[in-house]
C-alpha cells in the first residue's frame, strides 16, 4: 500500500508515476478505500455542488448570525466589487466575495464543505470559484484541485495538525491557506514541486497565527482571515509561478508550524482565553451572549 | 497516521460553524445512538478543555444531543437538537472539567447514556476536520475513527451489548 508521509516523497512519487498531484491523490485514493475512481470522483464532485450552492446562498443574503456579530459583509463585498472600484483586481477581489460568503453561511449554520476544517471553509472555495469567473476553469478542472488540496491537506494534517484548538489558527487558515495555494499552482500548470513550493510560501505567511474567536465562535476573526487567506493563496501561487522558491522546505515549514503550535499557550487555542477574544470588546461581546445564559 | 482518505480532508459536508465542535461532535452522539440501538432516555455529558470553555458558540452540545438523535453532520434541524431532545423526552446534564485524565486532546467528551437497562460510557475526541476518535466504551481502552461518510452502525456492532444488565446506575 502506497503512503504518502511528506511532501517530497510526494514530489518524488509523482515524478516517477508521471502524474499530478490530484491524479495521485485519485490513484492512492482508491488504493486504500477500495472504491473505483468513478465514485471516487462523484463524491468529490458532490462537495464542490455543495461548495457553489454555500457560495450561491451567501453572496445574497444579508442577514446577521444568530450571535449579531457576523452577516452581510459578503453583499457589500461583491456590490463593491461589481461597481469595478476594487484594488486587488479581479481574482483576488472576486475570491474574496466568495470566501466571505462561505463564512458567512458557516456562522448561520448553513450547510458548508470542511476544507480542511469550517473555520477555514470558506478560502477553497473562494479562489475555485474565483478562477472559474476570471478564466472559465471548467468545473471538471476544479474538482481535480480538490484532490490537489486534499493530497496537501493529508500530508499536513498528518505531520502537524490541522484544528485550531490543537496549534493555533495557523494549523486552520493557516492549512488551508496553503492548500489553496498549492491547487492554484497545480491548476494554472505548475508542476508539483512547484505546487507544494507555494504551499511552504502560504504556510510561512501564517506561521504563528493564534487562534482567538471572540466569544469562541467561529465568526471574529475568522470569516476575515478565510477572506485575507484568499489573496495569501494568490500571491503565493504567483510567487511560486513566477519561480521563487521558498528558502525552506515545505516539509520542514510544517514541522515548525507543529512546534509552534505545541508551544502555543492553551489560551490562544480556541478557549477564546486570550488574544482578540479577550479584548474589552471581545469580552463585552462574550458577555452580552452567554452571561444571561449561565 | 489519523487521516486517511481526501474526504477526511475536503468534508464533511456538515453544518457550521466548526468542523472540530460542531461536525466532529456529531459523529460521536452518532456512534452513540448506533451503540444503544436508538437515543438514550437519560444522558451524563461531561465536556473537557476546549470543549468546555466554547461549546456554547459552536453548538456542541446542539451536536452532542443531535448525534444522540440519531442525526448526521449535514442535517439542518442539528440547530434545534435541544428542543428536539426535550420533545423526546431525553434527560441530559452537561457537566465542564479542565482536563480528562484518559485523554490527552483538547477536544474530549466522555458521555454516559442510557437506554432502558442499557448504560454505556463512552470516550470521544475530535481530531479536527470533522474526524474524531472513539477511545473508550465503558472500561475498555478502544481506538474507532469516525469519518462523516462511515455507517457508524457498523462500526459500533461489535461492542454493543445484548442482554446485558444495568452496570452501573448514571
Ligand atoms: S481563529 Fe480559531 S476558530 Fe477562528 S478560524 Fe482561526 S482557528 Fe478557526
Amino acid at each position: 500500500m502506497m503512503e504518502i508521509q511528506s511532501m517530497k516523497e510526494l514530489i518524488e512519487a509523482c515524478e516517477r508515476e508521471k502524474k499530478s498531484i490530484s491524479e495521485m491523490m485519485l490513484m492512492v485514493e482508491a488504493k486504500k478505500s477500495g472504491r473505483d475512481e468513478d465514485t471516487i470522483i462523484r463524491m468529490m464532485e458532490e462537495r464542490l455542488i455543495k461548495m457553489k450552492e454555500a457560495v450561491d446562498s451567501g453572496i445574497k443574503d444579508a442577514s446577521t448570525a444568530p450571535s449579531g456579530i457576523s452577516g452581510g459583509d459578503a453583499v457589500k463585498m461583491s456590490e463593491y466589487v461589481r461597481q469595478g472600484k476594487s484594488l486587488s483586481g479581479d481574482y483576488i477581489s472576486n475570491a474574496m466575495s466568495f470566501s466571505l460568503a462561505t463564512s458567512e453561511n458557516n456562522a448561520r449554520m448553513g450547510v458548508i464543505v470542511a476544507t480542511p476544517t469550517a473555520g477555514a471553509a470558506g478560502i477553497l472555495p473562494g479562489v475555485l470559484f474565483s478562477l472559474h469567473k476570471n478564466d472559465g476553469t471548467p468545473y471538471k478542472e476544479l474538482v481535480k484541485g480538490l484532490f490537489t488540496a486534499s493530497m496537501l491537506g493529508l500530508v499536513i494534517a498528518n505531520r502537524s495538525f490541522i484544528s485550531g484548538a490543537a496549534g493555533g489558527c495557523q494549523a486552520e487558515v493557516g492549512s488551508a491557506t496553503a492548500m489553496a495555494a498549492g491547487t492554484i499552482v497545480e491548476l494554472k500548470g505548475g508542476t508539483p514541486q512547484q505546487v507544494v513550493n507555494a504551499t511552504a510560501i502560504a504556510m510561512k505567511s501564517l506561521l504563528g497565527l493564534v487562534c482567538d474567536p471572540v466569544g469562541g465562535l467561529v465568526e471574529v476573526p475568522c470569516i476575515k482571515r478565510n477572506v485575507i487567506g484568499t489573496s495569501i493563496a494568490f500571491s503565493a501561487a504567483d510567487m511560486s509561478l513566477a519561480g521563487v522558491e521558498s528558502r525552506i522546505p515545505c516539509d520542514e515549514v510544517i514541522e515548525a508550524m507543529y512546534k509552534v503550535g505545541k508551544d502555543m499557550p492553551r489560551t490562544l487555542r480556541e478557549t477564546a482565553l486570550g488574544g482578540l477574544a479577550m479584548t474589552e470588546t471581545g469580552k463585552e461581546v462574550k458577555e452580552r451572549l452567554f452571561c444571561r445564559k449561565s | 497516521m489519523e487521516f486517511q482518505s481526501c474526504f477526511d480532508i475536503i468534508g464533511p459536508i456538515m453544518v457550521g460553524p466548526s468542523s472540530s465542535h460542531t461536525a466532529g461532535v456529531v459523529s460521536i452522539g452518532k456512534f452513540i445512538y448506533e451503540l444503544l440501538g436508538d437515543y438514550p432516555q437519560e444522558t451524563n455529558i461531561v465536556f473537557y478543555d476546549s470543549f468546555a470553555e466554547t461549546y456554547q458558540g459552536h453548538g456542541t452540545d446542539k451536536a452532542l444531543l443531535g448525534g444522540l438523535l440519531g442525526m448526521n453532520t449535514d442535517d439542518s434541524q442539528i440547530k434545534y437538537a435541544l428542543e428536539k431532545a426535550k420533545e423526546c423526552g431525553m434527560q441530559y446534564q452537561f457537566e465542564f472539567e479542565n482536563i480528562c485524565e484518559y485523554m490527552d486532546h483538547p477536544n474530549t467528551t466522555i458521555v454516559t447514556a442510557k437506554r432502558d437497562d442499557h448504560v454505556v460510557t463512552v470516550g470521544g475526541v475530535s481530531l479536527g476536520g470533522g474526524l474524531s476518535k472513539i477511545f473508550m466504551i465503558d472500561d475498555e481502552m478502544v481506538s474507532i475513527r469516525l469519518s462523516a461518510g462511515d455507517d457508524f452502525s457498523i462500526l459500533a456492532k461489535p461492542y454493543q451489548r445484548k442482554e446485558k444488565v444495568l452496570v452501573k446506575a448514571i
